[in-house]
């Protein structure tokens, strides 16, 4: 008798979400699936709305990444009407986005996963969250607060707001940065490096005294990130598919992704996959941190770089560790402090020149960026009038979803049989390394309700649910 | 003092507001020693819903699961704080309101221009309430109420220790224009204009350079950033009290009787304009009863006669 085990509401992840696990006669697991709970239809909603609306509205698929959608939208509406921003407002999206991702890194590793991995998978429940964690780490968690506060704050000076930033506009950015600003930004960005390397230097040596943690979870993938000139670029480059032995398998623009990219739908999920046509194929693969760093060449910044050296040679490259995930987000949080604090120091970011006038009249554009949690496109058609006729979003946790269900199905191999508690935090730590945004997923946001059922032919045999 | 028990939960909506909580920075300590959470689905594993005082309640009703969810918070919380544009006008979602949710579904499942499955989901997936989505006190009753999206840090902190301390928190009795510096003036633009139609002048009101601007019909919740950083208001705290209170005043006639008086373009071109472009201008609150109740509020009419 086959059963499955279903996991409903996953906690600490963005969005709502259950997940199935199937085993067989002989109590193996043959699948794992995560289900996203929600839909929302960002893309018909925005029908008809004028496109220069995008760079806002479309902020609020996501409130923990709304400047990725902000950006993204930015630069389809540069498109849209062929204005290229200046040098000043490029500078200005790039340090939005450091901030943005130093934020969003920040509050993933110490508050979402940072209660598994300093805290322990087997923790009980009511004690691994963050609450818990400033008793247990209080300078840690504070300084780590600190510095997700500090990356907020630095968006906000950039963007405006902190949730659901305002400035990016077609053609560049609305408002130029003062010298009181820069001053603020500078100082921001001087500490934020500091605590950068404190928190790395502290997720280093929790998963450096635990190697078991760091293997639990092998899944070899391609990979999926941005380069520009074969540097690592979140703002704008090519996406590299880059092959489990390392290689480069394909390397193309953004407006390029429909001929290599196909979504399909699955009847027990709001969230679609993604997968990769590659020659005669279709590959799966995975986005965000740890694709990134191995699709890349070099990481832009000196420190960041000797960091990336010392994760190759520790681990490997490509690696396919899951859980490296993890570690790959705090040497990102590492580049990002260093690139704002670099792009603070270039005197072109106080320009007043920001915007760039329109050349033509409204066209359809496609754009895309790295948001935390990997690759974002945005693909508007609009009309004449500038309205928009056709929209589609590809979020970074849909990318993901193929690899989320493999790395489901190592980790129920692992921990289905062991207690409750144990057994649900585990399966939730396999999802938590993609740090998930299923309100990106699909393009809505609500609680996170658990479930994880384990299935046996169709017979639920065990019902895990919190 | 013992410490006020509070409990999330978080509906459809983006996860800003729970950020907004995030965002007060460094008193987010003094608040968190100040109240107990007893059950938030984002950052902790708690999964029931624990008797509380306080129930914040981010997201709209937009699913069956989310009206099961909104009436197990109504039972297990003395007192429920709407929080956010979604929980008290419906939020950009609001915008199913125009459309039936089969069309929803068939934008992302069929009729997407990178999809080629061509089914929607329907295993176990919680079905999407008919009427698209609404707001949290078409479902439950609402004691307090905290729009704005998200709102910022300023307003949550003053909620909050509104409601430690036993009192009402202010819903919003500035609009957007109360915190703008821009100057009102005559002007004699003569045609309304969109962002990206050239320069925009930094000190002047937005409706006197003929660009449209939600500021004086929508809550000040934000601080006013989008005027101080050269962007127009688009509306995205909901509408102001003199919208919800007179049935009579609509966003629509209000920004037109404004702009038309200090320009030379004429009220009914405004009007019409907001109509045509209706999903725009309504983006944050179109699912709400406030427009609904009003006589002359036909939206979907609009959207079907002007594409938009």
């Amino acid at each position: 008798m086959g059963r499955t085990i279903v996991v409903n509401p996953v906690t600490r992840i963005e969005g709502h979400a259950k997940i199935d696990v199937e085993i067989d006669d002989a109590d193996q697991v043959v699948a794992a699936r995560l289900h996203v709970l929600e839909f929302r239809g960002f893309e018909k909603f925005v029908e008809g709305m004028q496109v220069e609306l995008m760079p806002t509205l479309t902020t609020r698929i996501c409130g923990t990444c709304p400047h990725a959608h902000h950006l993204v939208a930015a630069k389809c509406v540069d498109a849209v009407f062929g204005a290229a921003p200046p040098l000043a407002a490029l500078l200005q999206r790039q340090l939005l986005n450091a901030g943005s991702i130093i934020h969003s890194h920040a509050i993933h590793f110490f508050a979402l996963a940072g209660p598994d991995l300093l805290l322990g998978i087997g923790a009980a429940p009511a004690d691994r969250n963050i609450v818990s964690l400033l008793r247990a780490e209080p300078d840690l968690a504070k300084r780590a607060l600190r510095l997700r506060s500090l990356g907020q704050k630095i968006a906000e000076v950039v963007g405006g707001r902190g949730t659901h930033p305002i400035t990016a506009i077609a053609g560049g950015m609305a408002a130029p940065i003062d010298q009181d600003k820069l001053g603020q930004l500078r100082t921001m960005a001087t500490e934020a490096l500091d605590l950068a390397r404190i928190a790395l230097d502290a997720g280093k040596s929790v998963l450096s005294s635990r190697s078991e943690l760091i293997e639990l979870l092998p899944l070899s993938s391609y990979d999926l990130g941005t380069v520009n000139n074969d540097v690592w670029d979140l703002y704008d480059g090519n996406l590299r598919l880059c092959a489990p032995d390392g290689k480069t398998a394909a390397e193309v623009t953004s407006t390029q992704y429909r001929d290599v990219m196909v979504e399909e739908a699955n009847a027990f999920s709001y969230s679609k996959r993604v997968l990769f046509k590659l020659g005669g194929t279709e590959v799966d693969y995975r986005v965000g941190p740890l694709a990134r760093l191995n699709a890349c060449g070099k990481l832009p910044t000196p420190a960041a770089q000797a960091e990336l050296e010392e994760f190759r040679t520790r681990f490997g490259h490509p690696t396919h560790q899951v859980v490296l995930n993890h570690y790959a987000r705090l040497i990102e949080l590492l580049a990002c402090a260093e690139l704002a604090v670099k792009l603070c120091n270039d005197p072109e970011l106080t320009s007043t020149s920001i915007q760039t006038q329109p050349t033509h009249g409204p066209k359809s554009a496609i754009a895309h960026v790295e948001a935390p949690r990997g690759v974002l496109i945005h693909d508007y058609e609009v009309d004449d009038q500038g309205l928009i006729h056709k929209a589609n979003f590809l979020v970074a946790t849909q990318h993901n979803i193929s690899s989320i269900d493999k790395t489901l199905r190592l980790a129920a191999e692992r921990f289905w049989k062991k207690p409750e508690a144990e057994f649900v935090n585990g399966v939730e730590f396999a999802i938590r390394c993609y740090d998930p945004c299923l309100s990106c997923s699909t393009h809505q946001v609500g609680q996170m309700p658990m479930i994880v059922n384990v299935t046996r032919n169709g017979q639920v045999i065990r019902q895990v649910k919190r | 003092m013992s410490k006020v028990q509070v409990s999330f939960e978080w509906l459809s909506g983006c996860s800003g507001c729970e950020m907004s909580i995030v965002d007060l920075h460094e008193r987010l300590l003094d608040v968190l020693d100040a109240i107990e959470i007893v059950r938030l689905p984002i950052l902790m594993d708690t999964k029931e819903y624990p008797k509380a005082q306080l129930g914040i309640v981010s997201g709209a009703l937009r699913s069956e699961h989310d009206v099961h969810a909104a009436h197990e918070m109504r039972k297990s919380c003395d007192k429920i704080l709407a929080f956010g544009v979604c929980a008290v006008y419906g939020g950009p979602q609001g915008a199913a309101y125009a459309h039936k949710p089969k069309e929803l579904e068939e934008a992302v499942y069929q009729k997407n221009l990178t999809t080629r499955t061509n089914f929607i989901p329907n295993d176990g997936v919680p079905a999407m309430l008919p009427e698209g989505v609404r707001p949290l006190d078409s479902e439950i009753d609402v004691d307090l109420y905290l729009p704005g999206c998200p709102p910022h840090a300023y307003y949550v902190a003053q909620a909050l220790k509104a409601i430690l301390e036993g009192t009402v928190p202010e819903f919003g009795s500035h609009n957007v224009c109360f915190r703008c510096r821009r100057t009102m003036q005559p002007s004699e633009v003569v045609a309304l204009r969109r962002s990206h139609d050239g320069p925009v002048a930094g000190d002047t009101c937005f409706l006197s350079q003929g660009i449209l601007c939600m500021g004086s019909v929508t809550l000040d919740r934000c601080l006013a950033p989008c005027p101080q950083h050269g962007t127009a208001c688009t509306g995205c705290a909901g509408p102001s009290e003199n919208i919800i209170q007179e049935p009579h005043i609509d966003i629509r006639t209000e920004i037109a009787n404004r702009m038309s008086r200090m320009t030379r373009i004429k009220r009914e071109v405004i009007i019409q304009e907001m109509e045509r472009r209706s999903k725009t201008y309504y983006a944050y609150a179109m699912a709400s009863p406030v427009f609904r109740q009003k006589p002359t509020f036909l939206l979907r009419r609009w959207i079907e006669q002007g594409g938009a």
